[in-house]
């Protein structure tokens, strides 16, 4: 239910707390898509790239290089989004060279407020809306977004050039760009969050900033990381006086103790997560896998489809 | 773990503690338990966050934190059973309000002060602008540091982005408030001291006219004013930011590097340490928070099902599969603490600074009482 509408839209933001895994989560989304044959670019903005090497490949650079079939990466960086941005406005690329290579005016550009986060987020959303032959360049754009406070102030950044720009080009730009942003047809907000006490408070902050602030239409709310209960309240009591007990059944003893304390955390975590965020929520495993990489994508894409499967028997 | 020890002596004789890491450590628990742990041992402490981390407020028995310090009522201390000689004090660093009263400790008059802090682009970049918030947490730091009498200061710092932008951010706010290029690009229209100037009076170069289609007319108009009015006030921004990092680099002052046995936890505090290096910022100590501790140590291999199995017997504990659950869930435990140690071993060796582990769990705090107890590890 949450994942197949998710699948239908052209631009998809993925944000979160930082740490929560919201580059995993944009993967698996990924791999998910391009299985069911869309063309899929992931965009993301980190320092450090992190989409394509998840995904077995080396990093992707500002170019968008495919990394499995029909499953494109970008790495957007300030300074190549503001060169193709510039090129754009000024369709001339000499004259681009001549004023925005000058080192004075990069200098100045780099200085004005909001144009970083402009250009960066205009080079994504120039993605979703680009034709090649007549034809969307792409089925589906993934933003893997900055956490949560620099995720605000990157997508608030047209909306409040509209606010304070006058009528000019890059009030027109602003505008176009938060057209999409805004469109509940094209676009859908994914929240991830994992099931304890701060991400969820975060997640929740999060989510009315987003309603309120940012009018972007938020689509589903994807908890991460979520353990299994193991072991029944009865066994916990009757295992309790033996964590003490010599190795291997103290030991043993412990880990259950440990595991079983963090799955009830979870438990009361997912709950109100659950209630105080109106959004269909996608529930992903813990898995108990000590690196993250292509095998944590595979899994947890495959863990998409069955999540998926299960909110539509439910529904 | 007698580098823990080792830790709270680096902290002990600082006046200044800045925590940096990535997002979703812990480093706003880490802060608390260290003003906490001062705070115990007779200071006078404060812990400024930018996180509106209502659990903290709440965890150190306050209502809410604003933008001046809280002291943490006695209550809260008697009532979590804490024993402490001095005393603790907290606050959140509002970013507009100290944008807002640094322009007013530095115009020159009431009536500039005003227009400054009417301007369109001023409330942008006070408000939403990138590594705004970077700079006014140093700051206020350095602010709370000269005009206060803490004997330590505890700064948690905003989860960024990237390690770079904390320590460059207030260069690029500087340069932008500052900026020759724009000057020389709008020396006209400053030197007029007027603002709503056309264009075509900006003496209209090349670079002017094509900057213009690429921002639009009124953008340039909103600058020109904006520098128009920060003029003759750069200096006094300019000598207050070098002042502040010039605090940084003082050996009262220490960075603790905060972390947890995540790959990009660790990746980012590398950065981090490698970048303070390079800027000769003193590093203080490492605190790693969240580690899953080792329940099985030693060369003996883990426990088959089968193993247990025998011992549930004697103890005439049943479940339906209870001993290999049992097994497995010890396993996966160990394995991943065996990932994290590994992991963490680089990160000991490159960051060679006393270091505290805090085991996950015990860094679940809620309480005033779970401060103590993480304040006690570190």
């Amino acid at each position: 239910m949450a994942l197949s509408s998710l699948l239908d839209r052209r631009l998809v933001i993925v944000t979160g707390k930082g740490g929560v895994g919201k580059s995993t989560v944009a993967a698996s989304l990924a791999l998910r898509a391009s299985r069911a044959g869309k063309r899929v670019l992931v965009c993301e903005t980190n320092v450090f790239e992190r989409i394509a090497p998840l995904l077995g490949a080396p990093p992707s650079g500002s170019t968008a290089r495919e990394v499995r079939q029909g499953l494109f990466t970008v790495d957007v960086t300030p300074s190549a989004a503001m060169r193709e941005y510039g090129v754009m406005v000024l369709r001339w690329k000499t004259l681009y060279d001549a004023v925005f290579e000058n080192r004075l005016m990069r200098y100045f550009l780099g200085a004005v407020p909001g144009l970083a986060e402009l250009v960066i987020l205009g080079k994504v959303l120039h993605e979703v809306k680009v034709l090649d032959e007549g034809a969307p360049r792409w089925d589906m754009v993934i933003l893997d977004a900055p956490a949560t406070g620099h995720a605000v102030q990157l997508l608030r950044v047209p909306a409040a050039l509209i606010d304070t720009v006058p009528a000019g080009p890059l009030r027109h730009d602003a505008e176009w760009m938060q057209a999409i942003l805004v469109d509940p047809v094209r676009t859908g907000l994914v929240i991830v969050t994992l099931p304890e006490e701060m991400p969820v408070n975060e997640a929740i902050d999060l989510d009315a900033q987003v309603r309120d602030l940012l009018h972007i239409p938020r689509t589903a709310l994807v908890v991460n990381a979520m353990p299994t209960s193991r072991f029944t309240p009865a066994e916990r009591e009757a295992l309790a006086p033996w964590e003490s007990a010599p190795p291997p059944l103290g030991p043993a003893v412990r880990a259950a103790t440990l595991q079983a304390h963090h799955a009830e955390n979870a438990q009361r975590d997912l709950a109100r997560a659950r209630a105080a965020i109106d959004l269909p929520t996608l529930v992903l495993p813990l898995l108990a896998l000590p690196i993250w990489g292509p095998e944590a994508v595979e899994r947890l894409a495959a863990e998409l489809g069955r999540t998926a499967d299960r909110a539509g028997a439910a529904a | 773990m007698s580098a823990a020890g080792a830790l709270r002596e680096a902290l002990g004789s600082r006046r200044i503690v800045v925590c940096v890491g990535a997002g979703g450590v812990g480093k706003t628990t880490v802060a608390a338990a260290i003003a906490l742990d001062r705070a115990a041992c007779g200071g006078r402490a404060l812990v400024c966050t930018i996180d509106p981390a209502r659990r903290l407020a709440n965890a150190l028995g306050l209502s809410a934190l604003g933008n001046v310090e809280s002291r943490v009522p006695d209550q809260a201390f008697a009532e979590a059973g804490v024993r402490r000689r001095g005393e603790l004090f907290a606050m959140m660093l509002d970013v507009k309000r100290t944008w807002d009263d640094l322009v007013t400790r530095h115009a020159p008059d009431p009536a500039r002060r005003d227009r400054i802090l009417r301007n369109r682009l001023y409330r942008q970049m006070s408000s939403a602008l990138a590594g705004s918030q970077e700079y006014m947490a140093m700051e206020k730091v350095y602010e709370l540091a000269t005009d206060r009498d803490y004997d330590l200061i505890v700064l948690d710092t905003p989860p960024t982005a990237h390690a770079l932008d904390f320590l460059e951010a207030p260069d690029r706010i500087l340069d932008f408030v500052g900026n020759d290029a724009a000057r020389r690009l709008l020396g006209p229209a400053l030197g007029a001291g007027r603002f709503g100037l056309r264009l075509a009076q900006l003496g209209g170069g090349f670079m002017a006219r094509t900057l213009a289609r690429f921002t639009g007319q009124g953008v340039l108009e909103d600058l020109g004013e904006f520098l128009t009015n920060f003029q003759g006030m750069y200096e006094g921004f300019k000598a207050r930011a070098g002042a502040v990092r010039a605090l940084l680099s003082r050996p009262e002052v220490g960075f603790v590097l905060v972390a947890s046995p995540s790959q990009v936890a660790i990746d980012e505090a590398l950065s981090f340490h490698e970048r303070l290096r390079v800027e000769s910022m003193p590093v203080a100590g490492l605190v790693v928070n969240r580690v899953t501790p080792d329940l099985w140590e030693g060369p003996a291999p883990l426990p088959t099902a089968a193993d247990l199995e025998g011992l549930l017997a004697t103890t005439g504990i049943d479940g339906p599969g209870l001993a290999l659950r049992l097994a497995e869930t010890l396993a996966e435990h160990q394995a991943i603490a065996t990932a994290e140690r590994a992991a963490l071993e680089r990160l000991f060796l490159e960051v060679p600074v006393p270091r505290s582990v805090v085991p996950r769990l015990e860094s679940d705090v809620h309480d005033l009482a779970g401060l103590a107890r993480m304040a006690e590890r570190i």
